[in-house]
């Protein structure tokens, strides 16, 4: 037993392991904060827990593969397949919501879970015959591919950048929720959706303007994933456990709870897969555990 | 009465008429009726929507699995004391799950149960030395005739319908009307003097209990047990299950269970694409038949 802690743990004395991992773990989280914000957003909005939201995520990261098909490499290209994901999401959010949701929100939980359910069904099912069930693999755009020097350590350049493009989501996201008209409507929603319809605010297209925010936000992430995971019919399964997750850790409906709790969740697996190799998906769901038994509404959420 | 009557004389006549393939089918219908019913009674009477139900039906699965390969036990004697321990076992693991989960309600229940089945399903998944892990456990067997399921079906009738009876009782008791009362009003209950959580926890360990039971039937009659059972897909089958049969019925879950066993069984024959017919089944389901199959008849009657 000890030898094993002994030899599990003796990364921890090594600098060089501690910071690639952290780095790493960072930038995992960005990439999980992308699909929880707009995960938490829909909930707190719409009170809908959109089980699809990891299929959006994948979708996102196949349109990554088919925009490498046609312009491999370049940076230029790389950039329209994140803009084209967020963009495509974004009107496959705007379809779904005013097509399907938008019947049922005053129906019974169990159909609302029921149907972002048959959600993941159908558009799983329709990835699989749009781009086949092989694993894809996209390259890094040469621009970020290599390594970068800092602090005396070399860190993988694109790691580097999803970090930065996470940053910089994050802040956007502040600044439209705290600084817009929009955004005033967005966080009055989340506390009384009644009150702020009756004070003549079309809450009917907010509710839109909120799912293809979320979806966007979905696909954009998959498509900044899409040069680091396998790009498969499997990818969303794994990413919406993340995602409910970090949700739940956070508390359901608040951005700022997502953002934490995404860092943590990434730097938690990171040094887990080195002290449990195999098991550090355990670690997540005790942390979660540990969580709802300690603050059940999460770390930043309100009670009901 | 008559009625009752009648279904039991075709449950009875069923293994007769079926070929071995569709008395297997009929078998895994038997074993979701008293799941689907088993979870409606937390959702159809107590107004609570657990996303997390697949945990007891696959707990209960595990329990059979384990008492069968690892116990050491002679094969009869562990499989007579299946049943019972599948019981024992959901119901404590229930116990622990319902202690947390009740103190919230509506959709934030429904996601603490989700967490907590991930939580035992990555258990299952890794705890390898006892569950088989990624393998699941296989080769469980009833002993003697009863492998054959033209008896086995006899063997997981009998349970069913004892399962079911039980439920009902529960469900006519003074204890199911303040649960049926919870659902309208959970406040008013309380303001009356009853102990809300008290009652939602134990709807919660009667409910995960024979839902345990139902995956012990199921598990020994298809052989093996997979963490899969645990994960969160499996949970939505409950609610459709329920949903499609109508909640607000005592029996329409269970008829939804075995119109969904059999449509998965027929679609999946036909294409490997059968989560996209499903998926658009539930859509349809939900958009335009919002009070299930019993519903439809009260319609047409």
């Amino acid at each position: 037993m000890i030898d094993f802690v002994v030899q599990h743990l003796a990364w921890v004395q090594n600098p060089v392991v501690v910071a690639r991992q952290l780095l790493a773990g960072i930038s995992n989280g960005m990439l999980l904060f992308l699909i929880s914000a707009g995960l938490s957003l829909i909930f707190g909005v719409l009170r809908i827990i959109n089980f699809a939201h990891g299929a959006f995520f994948m979708i996102g990261a196949f349109i990554a593969v088919s925009a490498s098909g046609l312009a491999p490499g370049g940076i230029g290209g790389f950039a329209a397949a994140l803009l084209g994901a967020a963009a495509g999401l974004a009107l496959l959010g705007v379809a779904l919501e005013t097509g399907l949701l938008r019947r049922i929100y005053r129906a019974p939980h169990e159909y609302q879970l029921l149907l972002t359910f048959a959600l993941v069904f159908i558009l799983g099912d329709a990835a699989k015959l749009i781009w086949g069930r092989e694993d894809n693999s996209v390259a890094v755009p040469e621009m970020l591919a290599g390594a970068t020097r800092a602090l005396g350590l070399t860190f993988p350049t694109y790691r580097l950048f999803l970090i930065v493009i996470g940053i910089g989501v994050a802040a956007a996201l502040w600044l439209v929720l705290h600084r817009t008209r929009w955004g005033v409507f967005v966080r009055a929603a989340t506390m009384d959706r009644g009150m702020l319809s009756a004070l003549g605010v079309n809450t009917r297209w907010l509710f839109t303007a909120v799912f293809a925010a979320g979806a966007a936000l979905a696909g954009l992430g998959g498509a900044l994933a899409a040069p680091i995971v396998a790009v498969g019919p499997g990818l969303h399964v794994q990413v919406i456990i993340d995602a409910f997750v970090i949700v739940v850790i956070g508390g359901m409906g608040s951005v700022l709870g997502a953002l934490v709790a995404s860092l943590l969740v990434g730097i938690v697996n990171a040094f887990g897969i080195l002290a449990i190799p195999g098991a550090a998906v355990v670690l997540t769901f005790a942390l979660m555990a540990v969580v709802l038994i300690v603050r059940p509404h999460g770390l930043f959420g309100t009670p009901e | 009465m008559i009625r009752i009557a009648l279904g039991a004389v075709v449950l009875l006549a069923l293994p007769f008429a079926l070929s071995q393939f569709w008395t297997f089918i009929a078998i895994e219908a038997l074993a979701f009726a008293l799941y689907a019913v088993s979870f409606n009674v937390l959702l159809g009477y107590g107004g609570m929507l657990s996303f997390g139900h697949a945990a007891f039906f696959g707990v209960g699965g595990y329990a059979a699995a384990i008492l069968l390969k690892k116990a050491g036990l002679p094969p009869t004697l562990a499989f007579a004391l299946v049943p019972v321990t599948a019981l024992v076992v959901s119901a404590l693991f229930a116990a622990l799950i319902g202690v947390f989960s009740v103190q919230r309600s509506g959709i934030y229940f429904a996601m603490l149960t989700f967490a907590f089945q991930m939580l035992l399903y990555t258990l299952a998944l890794k705890a390898s030395s006892i569950t088989g892990g990624d393998d699941g456990m296989t080769g469980l067997k009833p002993p003697g005739a009863l492998a054959q399921p033209f008896y086995y079906y006899y063997y997981a009738l009998a349970f069913v319908a004892a399962g079911l009876y039980v439920l009902y009782r529960l469900v006519s008791s003074p204890f199911g009307f303040t649960l049926r009362a919870l659902r309208a009003n959970p406040r008013r209950v309380q303001y009356i003097g009853v102990n809300v959580r008290a009652h939602q926890l134990a709807a919660f360990v009667a409910s995960g209990a024979f839902a345990g039971l139902a995956g012990s039937l199921f598990a020994l009659s298809s052989g093996n047990v997979f963490p899969g059972w645990l994960n969160w897909t499996a949970s939505a089958t409950p609610i459709v299950m329920a949903v499609l049969g109508g909640v607000h019925t005592f029996l329409g879950p269970a008829l939804g269970a075995a119109v969904y066993v059999v449509l998965e069984v027929l679609i999946s024959g036909k294409t490997e694409y059968w989560p996209l017919a499903m998926g658009v089944i539930i859509v349809a389901l939900v958009l335009l038949m919002p009070e299930g199959l019993s519903g439809l008849r009260r319609k047409t009657a």
